[in-house]
């Protein structure tokens, strides 16, 4: 009897070994990327290493109010909005584009992001993304004919290279050097182009839930403070909500890595909102 | 003595008469239907292999080849759903059973997001010289894999999710 229960016994396990030999033959060892860094494409108000997958159009809205420290005949900053309308649209799933325009500030910006390589797991360490953006700021005619300015006078640009590693499954590090031109400075002696050092990350505080940090050093800016944001995205069903304090008020990296002015303890804290909602447009 | 004998036979037998096909670009596509939303996704990278001799039939495939129209379904079903980064892969272990003329019988352990269950699917299976051919439907609930849905999503997501397979296997010498 025992020997038919062991001679039983070897019998299936040689039938799952079977099996088991069965699944080596198909097992793959294909390259494992590390996804989803960050649940948005910016941390705060920085671009993150997160790009639009291919076909994929975003849409957001994103809301800034005025500082904390206008005293309560300006409900502490809720007065005062001002809006950036953006798309955000992949081409490939490596190749992202955008435009968006910023309200009270009347820019208009593009801008687009390559990524040039992933983070594999147990592998490559990094994810590295070039972003390039240009902005036009908005004028009227009259203006153009009073000033003697001319039409390239009112473009920016940015040039920035991402470098982000996601360390744990909830935590992401991102290095961000930024290099900002202006055609036209606002004042005399003013640096045309400015250099600045980004630092982001994100540390998921549930599944749903992430905590976002973000700090903007300037190299060679004096007039100009660091950035530092918080914010936290949330995420529904099918919409991610991002909130945030900074103490820049603008969301183009043209306007706050190099036009902040705000000190965060005096006071000046800009209380900020993203919405977007994705569509699929493949189909 | 016997029946090490008969065993070794067995064993032997095996090797010789093993009669493999496999493939490697199968569709495996799910749904989940409820009145607010359906939702749907389809992995085209499956592969199998099933072997003739002992109609041991084995599937295995990469959650993160699911590809969901929206991509925000796909980042959730991976992040927060299969946890693709802790559980790359789901693969099931099964034996056919032909008996029945009109319909194969699959049964065996389906593993995924860490979890196997037993589950008994049902389909044809068309098998010839050279090819073999898998088509079967069954379901799965999702909180025997323990895959949590939060209340906040618990209208569009449904419990059990059907779940379609759809392969052809190549004979390999």
């Amino acid at each position: 009897m025992r020997k038919i229960v062991f001679l039983l016994f070897s019998f299936f396990s040689f039938i799952l070994n079977a099996q088991e030999n069965l699944l080596n033959m198909l097992s793959n060892d294909d390259i494992v990327y590390a996804n989803y860094l960050f649940k948005g494409t910016k941390i705060v108000n920085g671009q993150s290493v997160e790009l639009q997958s291919k076909d994929i159009l975003q849409f957001n809205i994103q809301h800034r109010f005025g500082p904390l420290n206008s005293g309560a005949y300006n409900l502490y900053g809720l007065d005062f909005s001002q809006v950036r309308l953006s798309l955000e649209y992949g081409l490939q799933d490596w190749l992202a584009i955008g435009i968006g325009r910023s309200s009270s500030i009347k820019i208009v910006d593009a801008n687009s992001k390559i990524r040039l390589k992933r983070q594999v797991v147990d592998g490559f360490p990094l994810t590295m993304v070039i972003n390039s953006a240009i902005y036009l700021k908005q004028f009227s005619s009259s203006s153009l004919i009073d000033v003697n300015k001319q039409f390239s006078d009112n473009l920016s640009f940015t040039h920035q290279i991402l470098f982000a590693r996601k360390f744990t499954r909830d935590l992401t590090l991102q290095l961000t050097p930024t290099f900002i031109h202006y055609n036209l400075v606002e004042i005399q002696n003013e640096r045309n182009d400015k250099l600045s050092i980004g630092l982001g990350g994100r540390q998921k505080l549930s599944k749903r839930i992430s905590l976002n940090a973000e700090f903007f050093y300037q190299l060679n800016e004096i007039r100009n403070n660091n950035v530092i944001s918080l914010g936290f995205d949330i995420e529904t069903g099918g919409h991610v909500f991002q909130l945030h304090l900074s103490n820049s008020p603008h969301m183009i990296d043209s306007e706050f890595v190099t036009k902040t002015f705000g000190d965060l303890l005096k006071g000046d804290i800009f209380f900020g909102f993203n919405i977007s909602r994705v569509f699929t447009l493949n189909k | 003595m016997n029946k090490l004998l008969f065993l070794l036979l067995v064993l032997f037998n095996f090797q010789v008469n093993a009669q493999i096909f496999l493939g490697n670009k199968g569709n495996i596509s799910f749904f989940s239907e409820t009145p607010l939303e359906n939702i749907s996704a389809v992995n085209k990278n499956v592969s199998a292999v099933f072997d003739a001799s002992t109609n041991d039939l084995v599937f295995q495939l990469k959650i993160t080849d699911f590809i969901f129209p929206n991509a925000l379904m796909q980042e959730h079903f991976n992040e927060n759903y299969l946890e693709s980064d802790i559980y790359p892969n789901s693969t099931f272990l099964g034996k056919v059973n032909l008996d029945n003329k009109d319909k194969a019988i699959v049964e065996g352990d389906l593993t995924m997001h860490g979890i196997s269950n037993n589950i008994i699917a049902s389909g044809d299976f068309f098998q010839d010289q050279n090819t073999v051919t898998i088509l079967a439907e069954f379901s799965v609930k999702l909180d025997e894999f323990s895959i949590k849905i939060p209340t906040i999503v618990m209208y569009k997501i449904a419990e059990k999710i059907n779940i379609k397979v759809n392969i052809k296997l190549k004979r390999v010498e």
